[in-house]
């Protein structure tokens, strides 16, 4: 008999009973695995393992709240449905929304994009930010690990081989927080690999200046998204000023680690966190604090020379 | 290895037995005769293959064929069948959205899947819609203008 070189399971037991036997790579939207395994013009991918297809797979592509009031959406759901659904959080939607292509945030997964491992991944920042989850089933049971542990380092990740990504869950939102900030630094504003994101939230105490939850986080800035809970407590319980301001800067400087053109990175990074803080210390703002720049103000780009 | 693969491709049921993880634009131009669909960057980037699945524009070069299986397919050959495509097809060839015509059925795909689901886009929307179809004639102007003549003469039929 020829040997099984893909599996195409129609439900979630038959995917989980066919990765408890066989080491399979499991594939969804397929926009990192067929791009990596292609060869030229006309001719199959070869991959190293059998292939099992999950794109259609009804039971990962749910997205609702749990009685926690946590959001969980289903490993399978694609970057559209993300962007397009209001039970996600907003730093996820809008990580979502400015994926890639649109024809292939229809097909490109939450999953797949975690599961890649790259520091450049779009929906680790924010998932990093909030604290989020992913829960890991197989026949044997279900356990769930923080993204940030799940994701090890640059392309490894925590995943025994029969288990499958069947769902991801957040347990903040924007609601959680006073002001939100998210921000892609692409060479355009479509079909841009991140060259830095950074996500970042606070909630004030009742009075108003103290802080009560500080986060910050940035992708490509180094071997894997980074979030550092020692820089955020560097904040956490003081009024904003900008001693702390630029200490909270050095703090997370030290954190990131970017290795193409470091200093740009760096400064970039070191700018949003000045603005987004600096911002929220006018209490009461806007809610999203955006970078100050034309095209966003505009919707122009910014003229040059 | 092979498997039976059957779906729906521009309305009509078909059924394949193929390798599942051959590419869905290769099986599409190959073996079913739709060589409208156009391969460009093989990455998902430039949306040459767009197709519509189940009704969402995706690029077929990034899907394999086994992912189709029971699904929806629509390509260029099906779309420009529509009332919405003619429209489509007749405002690009008005406007002179067309240069060397490599990028057209997956602007016209794109510009469709846009409208359905927005008759009335801003010029913003529209750029937005095309956002992920690359030209290198750049053309792209022309492409904006024709979508809109395509949103003014479709009228109602965007709206159903």
């Amino acid at each position: 008999m020829e040997e099984m070189k893909c599996y195409m399971p129609k439900t979630l037991k038959e995917a989980l009973e066919i990765k408890s036997r066989v080491d399979v790579i499991p594939m969804a939207g397929g926009s990192d695995l067929m791009v990596s395994h292609k060869r030229t013009i006309g001719l199959t991918p070869v991959f190293e393992k059998p292939v099992m297809i999950i794109r259609n797979l009804p039971e990962l592509k749910r997205i609702y709240l749990n009685e926690k009031g946590e959001c969980c959406i289903g490993a399978g759901c694609t970057s559209s449905e993300i962007a397009s659904n209001t039970l996600c959080p907003w730093h996820v939607r809008q990580a979502a929304s400015r994926m890639g292509a649109i024809g292939l945030r229809n097909s490109a997964t939450i999953a797949g994009n975690i599961a890649n491992a790259s520091p450049k991944g779009d929906t680790p920042g924010p998932l990093y930010l909030l604290d989020a989850r992913v829960k890991l089933q197989s026949v044997n049971g279900v356990r769930e690990v923080l993204v940030s542990d799940f994701i090890v380092k640059f392309r490894t990740i925590d995943l025994r081989a029969d288990e499958l990504i069947t769902e991801i869950i957040v347990p903040y939102s924007e609601d959680d927080f006073d002001y939100i900030f998210w921000h892609k630094v692409g060479t355009r504003k479509a079909n841009a690999i991140s060259k830095i994101t950074v996500s970042q939230a606070i909630r004030f105490e009742e009075d108003g200046k103290t802080v009560a939850d500080y986060r910050v986080s940035a992708t490509a800035t180094g071997s894997k998204t980074n979030r550092s809970r020692d820089v955020e407590r560097l904040l956490i319980g003081k009024e904003i000023s900008s001693d702390v301001i630029e200490a909270v800067i050095a703090g997370f400087d030290q954190v990131i680690s970017p290795r193409a053109m470091p200093e740009f990175r760096r400064e970039a990074t070191r700018r949003m966190i000045r603005r987004f803080l600096s911002q929220a210390a006018l209490h009461p703002a806007d809610k999203v604090i955006d970078t100050y720049d034309e095209y966003h103000v505009t919707g122009q780009p910014i003229p040059r020379g | 290895m092979e498997a039976n693969i059957s779906f729906r491709l521009n309305g009509e049921m078909v059924s394949i037995s193929t390798d599942p993880l051959r590419r869905l634009l290769d099986v599409l131009r190959e073996d079913l005769g739709c060589i409208g669909t156009k391969e460009g960057c093989s990455e998902g980037e430039c949306g040459a293959c767009s197709i519509l699945l189940n009704g969402h524009m995706v690029t077929s070069c990034i899907i394999p064929v086994g992912a189709v299986d029971g699904q929806d397919v629509m390509t260029i050959e099906g779309v420009s069948k529509t009332e919405g495509g003619k429209i489509i097809v007749q405002a690009f060839a008005d406007g002179g959205a067309v240069q060397c015509g490599f990028c057209i059925p997956g602007m016209v795909i794109a510009a469709y899947y846009l409208l359905s689901n927005n008759p009335n886009p801003t010029e913003e929307e529209i750029r937005l819609g095309i956002s992920g179809n690359i030209c290198r004639c750049t053309g792209y102007d022309l492409v904006v203008e024709s979508i809109k003549l395509a949103a003014q003469r479709g009228g109602d039929v965007w709206k159903r």
